[in-house]
């Protein structure tokens, strides 16, 4: 009894991880473009059949892919930015109302791209399928090795935006566009890097999920409002209460899976959705995000 | 007028093109026609919530999905003919965005999006799991007997559909919408409730969506989750609506016809590319032509926009204004409120650790102007905030008409006659001169025929007559601020808030302004008055108060307060002879 009870409890913390790497990059570029990217879902399934491919033509663990599809991503990301969303003009309300409706076009643009090249069947990498046995607690070495990565990843990244010049100015240029411009920052060069960056994440946390669960085209939009909720719950552009966000949704989806299986779990991320919509529109440590 | 006839010529011509061809048209055309005609209402209803009041949707497909299953249901087990159908689904849809409405038309647009997005996806998962619904693999009803019949309801749906919605643009709750749309604190202002506007606006497009998926289940009698809730219809629905120009009643029309046969070109050729072509469409639109064909045409001078209620405007201003302010109606002196009109004790506000405003009292009586004056940051207009029902304060209490008021919301108290200005004037971009005034004025009186005089004759008082027919942004800034003045005006105020109203206005424009709140002041209204323009307020102010630091540091007639020493030092800081003594 107190065994599974730690068990699922070592799991939900583990995959916590995983979430936060996906909601992470969203929370970028929420951060600095005041829009959330609703191809974000889809980046992220793209980035997991990269790594398929990978995986099933050269035979690369989703480990060595997983710099390889970050850094595709990244130009994907850096493209869709300068080329398309940049020259959306408009500033304040109606340059967000926009750029959302553009990303919604992209969002199918990705999916269909995915489409055409994967087909519609679920894809997986079988990888890490053994177990690393700590005292009573089995733990499965797929997600352990994620969402070490995962943890490590968005550590760095939140490192670079805390430590470093580039960084800071990516955060300036998060919390006043004007005010950084003002203070010389180059803000479209910011606004790109971060999108960049914002989709690389999205790419590599779509690595390392295909190792855990299985991807579909059409499983983007899914994981859009996944990380939508993660991140509204812990309050738009709050990247501590991101993760603290990212910890209990990981917790409730693994032990709502245990005890009132799997139908119930998928479902349990709207029930959560619905809830912060709800309840806490600020998230866990927002401020009030009304109008 | 020529051009309305025109227009509505084509649109009649248009429908009774497609009705003949619905009706007698081969099984193939016919089809093609229904899904034309589903989209174009699809289209509509969706432009009412995320055109007219600029709340984006990105999940109108749960309505579409919501209706086509109650549809279903209700045709298998209550034996609905198609028409009974098609009301209990249109009432389920309103029957969902009601509650949906209520709380998340209060949150910022992106959680309205996004929590669309996701309750498309929510009903899905619940028409899969359900039993009733067939699960996964969908339900079967009676189909129409003839695909003809059914496409010729399905074109006089939409028809009818259109033209309400054209209706709905030439009402007050139009009006509204596009306010809310534009400014919702300065619809606010004017006494329109933003929020109930809005959720009416997603009731009306949530009901259009699900009479949309009634008829469809109707035409092809066969309804699965994946159908119904298909991210394909969203993505047309919107790309429509952008496409034809967003906003405007004729976009979804435009917009419709033509994607519809796109789509429908597509699938026939390129079935598998679909989506990536409609999606990097959207994208498209979106980044290079945000408004559409239409605003293409608009710019030629035809499809525009004409002002609400606007016909004889200038008869109605001849009839009511020029007799002089003196004459304008109003209640006769001898029922006066007596005492304050409006008055605050010890009222503060803070934000975090700052304290904006500190204990501040005022009282200003019925027909009396009081002129605040203080130096930049001394918390004027926050102060306004607080009396005027835009933020609550931290501590004291704001009487208004000899009721305690804080707590109430800025349209109920602007309905009961506390009018106010903005700091930077809050006009509506899209509303003409006449139009903002006529919200004001129609927020008030239920009667058409009232609200419409009563606008005229503050355009006329104000001068503003001449440029009834423009938008704000064409008028130079202190005919902007005259505007917004007018809007206070239309309120019929007991009490009126203007912040900084004169900043930017010419010699003429003062004078018109002071003459036309002598005459508020005629009839009882107190004014509040923020001001830098000293010269403009000081003749007509019975008293100055002066802040700094969120308190009350002078209080007085105007001669006196402005000679006070400590006035003088709040703005010019302490002369430098003192200073440096106090260095020595």
């Amino acid at each position: 009894m107190l065994t599974t009870f730690f068990t699922l409890l070592v799991l939900g913390l583990l995959w916590g991880g995983v979430y936060l790497l996906m909601a992470e990059g969203l929370n970028l570029i929420y951060g600095v473009m005041k829009v959330v990217n609703l191809a974000h879902g889809d980046f992220i399934v793209l980035g997991g059949l990269l790594a398929f491919s990978l995986f099933s033509n050269y035979a690369m663990t989703p480990l060595v892919a997983f710099p390889l599809v970050a850094l595709l991503l990244f130009v994907i990301g850096l493209i869709v930015q300068r080329g398309m969303l940049e020259r959306i003009t408009a500033a304040g309300p109606e340059g967000e109302l926009r750029t959302l409706l553009a990303t919604f076009g992209l969002s199918y643009v990705v999916s269909n791209a995915s489409f055409l090249l994967w087909g519609s069947q679920f894809q997986s990498i079988p990888f890490l399928q053994g177990s690393i046995q700590i005292g009573p607690i089995a733990v499965p070495e797929g997600l352990a090795a994620s969402s070490l990565i995962a943890f490590g990843v968005a550590l760095l990244v939140h490192a670079w935006l805390t430590a470093t010049i580039m960084g800071k100015s990516v955060h300036a240029t998060a919390q006043s566009g004007l005010g950084a411009a003002s203070a010389g920052l180059n803000i479209r060069k910011i606004r790109a890097l971060a999108f960049a960056l914002g989709s690389a994440m999205a790419g590599g946390a779509g690595a390392l999920v295909i190792t855990l669960i299985p991807f579909q085209t059409s499983t983007g939009g899914d994981l859009t409002v996944q990380a939508f909720t993660l991140i509204a719950l812990g309050g738009l552009g709050n990247y501590l209460g991101a993760w603290l966000a990212a910890e209990l949704l990981g917790l409730t989806e693994v032990f709502t899976q245990y005890y009132f299986g799997s139908n119930a779990a998928s479902a349990v991320i709207y029930v959560v959705f619905i809830g912060v919509l709800v309840f806490r529109p600020q998230g866990l440590l927002g401020k009030v995000g009304r109008v | 007028m020529r051009e309305g006839i025109l227009e509505w010529g084509a649109f009649g011509l248009l429908v009774a093109v497609c009705l003949g061809v619905a009706a007698a048209g081969s099984g193939y055309l016919a089809q093609t026609l229904f899904t034309a005609a589903l989209f174009v209402l699809l289209a509509t209803g969706w432009n009412v919530i995320s055109g007219f009041t600029g709340y984006v949707s990105f999940g109108q497909v749960s309505f579409f999905g919501l209706g086509a299953y109650v549809a279903a249901l209700a045709m298998l087990h209550l034996d609905a003919p198609w028409y009974g159908a098609a009301v209990i689904a249109t009432l389920a849809g309103i029957g969902l965005a009601l509650p949906l409405g209520m709380i998340m038309l209060r949150l910022q647009g992106i959680f309205f999006a996004l929590g669309m997005f996701g309750l498309a996806r929510i009903l899905q998962i619940i028409a899969s799991s359900l039993e009733i619904t067939g699960g996964p693999m969908g339900t079967t009803v009676a189909m129409a007997a003839s695909v003809n019949r059914c496409a010729f309801i399905m074109v006089a749906v939409a028809a009818t559909v259109v033209v309400a919605t054209y209706a709905l643009t030439r009402s007050r709750l139009g009006l509204r919408l596009m306010a809310v749309r534009d400014d919702s604190i300065a619809a606010e202002a004017a006494g329109v409730n933003a929020w109930s506007t809005k959720v009416i606006a997603f009731c009306i497009s949530a009901g259009i969506g699900a009479t949309g998926g009634a008829l469809y289940v109707w035409n092809v009698g066969y309804l699965d989750p994946g159908s119904a809730f298909n991210g394909t219809i969203e993505l047309q629905t919107i790309l429509m609506v952008l496409a034809g120009g967003i906003g405007s009643v004729w976009g979804p029309v435009v917009g419709g016809i033509l994607i519809s046969i796109l789509s429908t070109a597509l699938w026939a050729h390129f079935p598998m590319e679909q989506q990536i072509v409609l999606g990097a469409l959207t994208m498209l639109i979106a980044i290079v032509m945000p408004g559409g064909i239409l605003s293409a045409v608009n710019r030629l001078g035809w499809l525009r926009r004409k002002p609400i209620w606007g016909a004889g405007v200038r008869a109605l201003a001849a009839a009511e204004g020029y007799a002089g302010p003196a004459a304008s109606p109003g209640p006769p002196p001898s029922i006066l409120p007596v005492g304050a009109a409006l008055s605050c004790r010890s009222l503060s506000k803070r934000f975090g650790g700052v304290a904006a405003v500190n204990g501040v009292s005022l009282t200003v009586k019925a027909g009396e102007l009081l002129a605040i004056i203080g130096p930049n940051g001394a918390g004027k207009s926050t102060l306004f905030n607080l009396l005027s029902g835009f933020a609550r304060p931290s501590l004291g209490e704001v009487h208004f008409a000899g009721r305690e008021i804080s707590g109430l919301a800025p349209h109920v108290l602007a309905r009961q006659g506390l009018a106010r200005t903005f700091q930077t004037s809050r006009l509506f971009p899209t509303l003409t001169v006449w139009e903002t005034v006529l919200l004001a004025s129609s927020s008030l009186h239920g009667s058409r025929a009232v609200a419409t005089r009563e606008a005229a004759r503050i355009l006329a008082e104000v001068d503003l007559i001449d440029q009834w027919a423009d938008l704000p942004d064409t008028l130079p800034p202190g005919r902007q601020r005259l505007l917004e003045i007018a809007r206070t005006l239309a309120l019929r105020p007991r009490v009126l808030l203007l912040d900084e109203s004169m900043a930017g206005m010419s010699a003429k424009e003062i004078e018109r302004v002071q003459n036309a709140l002598k005459a508020a002041m005629a009839r009882g209204c107190g004014i509040v008055a923020i001001e830098h323009v000293l010269p403009a307020i000081a003749p007509i102010a019975a008293r100055v108060q002066v802040l700094d630091f969120g308190a009350t540091i002078a209080e007085g007639p105007p001669a006196l307060v402005l000679r006070d020493p400590v006035v003088i030092e709040a703005y010019m800081g302490v002369e430098i002879e003192e200073a440096a003594d106090d260095v020595a």
